[in-house]
């Protein structure tokens, strides 16, 4: 059965870190804005404070934050010959859900950031001359 | 005339009652005092027993970490990490019981880069490969792995690790491997809520000193504002 939702200006589906600065965008211009997400409810106070997001077993080895391929999973093959068999566990990609997408996926991976990365610029110029990075690159 | 027994009433009651007096007589205490309690806490006897595993798993199972994680001067054995009570509740948990592990057809074996497609969930696939390693432990050296020698136990793990050994029961001996090997680094490094990693000793190896608690509040903005008050977690 279809159920017709009001009619609003734009739909954004998925509400990840492109999502989340799409809808801040138009909203300020005025837009009618609903963002569509899948997965439950997690807060930051629950589920993203320290030191459980830390929790790498849960997080990294047991992917709490993706999606759940118990319910929901593709069938992959490598080449025309195999024949394509369901991805029972998640392994060389991690298609998550929940608000926030991969900006709450990292799960303890947004380490700080070391002393090279601030220097960048300045070790790319140093090396390759001014020349090298256009003026409009933002690194 | 006396009851002879509490009843449920008497109980509620007496709860909220305990209770109410267990609250008045928390506030005042202060940390002096609280210290012994502490410290009683530390010293309690680990959770002895096993959930998932059978009485031939957890000699297995045992003489496994303790082989694979000798007492030496890096760490203690793997019995000390609590390594087997980690593989153990980990079995009997959500994980082995294949939670996350999409358990429908076709079963078909495929290729070792289409992952795992076992008709087992992790705890089955444990029971049935320590069950075939005994087997092959039986076979070739008369008794069951906990009781082999040092180092025909390693010629055994070895023998898995290099699918040099072949099980009777047809299960895939690389599979099994992988899951074995992969379980005891967890219940060597996880968190120690798990009951592996106990008294941090995995991480101690690695220098790694314990995750940053911070406090929770209602909300990040608040959060942000509060001063980053942070201390080491003190979970062992």
């Amino acid at each position: 059965m279809t159920t017709k939702l009001k009619w609003v200006d734009v739909v954004i589906v998925g509400l990840g870190w492109t999502g989340g600065i799409l809808a801040k965008e138009l909203t300020e211009a005025g837009m009618k804005v609903v963002a569509l997400e899948r997965g439950g409810m997690r807060t930051s106070e629950n589920d993203y404070s320290l030191p459980n997001i830390r929790d790498e077993l849960r997080y990294v080895v047991r992917h709490d934050l993706m999606q759940n391929t118990a319910r929901d999973t593709l069938t992959v093959r490598n080449n025309p010959q195999q024949e394509a068999l369901p991805m029972r566990r998640l392994g060389s990609f991690l298609p998550g859900e929940v608000v926030g997408g991969s900006g709450v996926h990292w799960s303890g991976h947004t380490w700080r950031w070391t002393d090279m990365e601030f220097k960048i610029r300045s070790n790319y110029e140093e090396r390759y001359g001014k020349k090298f990075l256009p003026d409009d690159m933002t690194i | 005339m006396k009851k002879p027994e509490l009843d449920r009433r008497d109980f509620i009651k007496g709860a909220v009652v305990g209770g109410a007096a267990a609250a008045g007589a928390i506030a005042p205490v202060d940390i002096a005092q609280a210290e012994p309690a502490v410290a009683t806490q530390a010293t309690a006897p680990q959770a002895a027993g096993y959930e998932f595993l059978n009485l031939d798993e957890a000699a297995f199972i045992e003489a496994l970490v303790d082989h694979m994680i000798p007492a030496d001067d890096i760490s203690p054995k793997g019995t000390d990490l609590g390594v087997n009570i980690y593989i153990d509740r980990a079995l009997a948990g959500s994980w082995g019981k294949g939670d996350r592990l999409y358990t429908h057809g076709p079963w078909k074996l495929g290729a070792p880069s289409q992952g795992y497609q076992l008709p087992l969930t992790p705890a089955q696939l444990y029971r049935a490969g320590v069950d075939a390693t005994n087997a092959h432990c039986h076979k070739t050296y008369g008794q069951s792995f906990d009781c082999i020698e040092a180092a025909q136990r390693e010629e055994v793990l070895v023998g898995l690790s290099g699918g040099k050994i072949k099980f009777d029961n047809g299960l895939p001996v690389r599979t099994f491997w992988t899951t074995l090997y992969q379980t005891v680094v967890e219940g060597m490094y996880s968190d120690p809520i798990y009951g592996g990693n106990r008294n941090k000793a995995g991480w101690a190896i690695i220098g790694f000193p314990g995750v940053i608690a911070v406090h929770a509040t209602m909300s990040q903005a608040t959060a942000a504002s509060r001063s980053r008050t942070s201390r080491l977690a003190s979970r062992t």
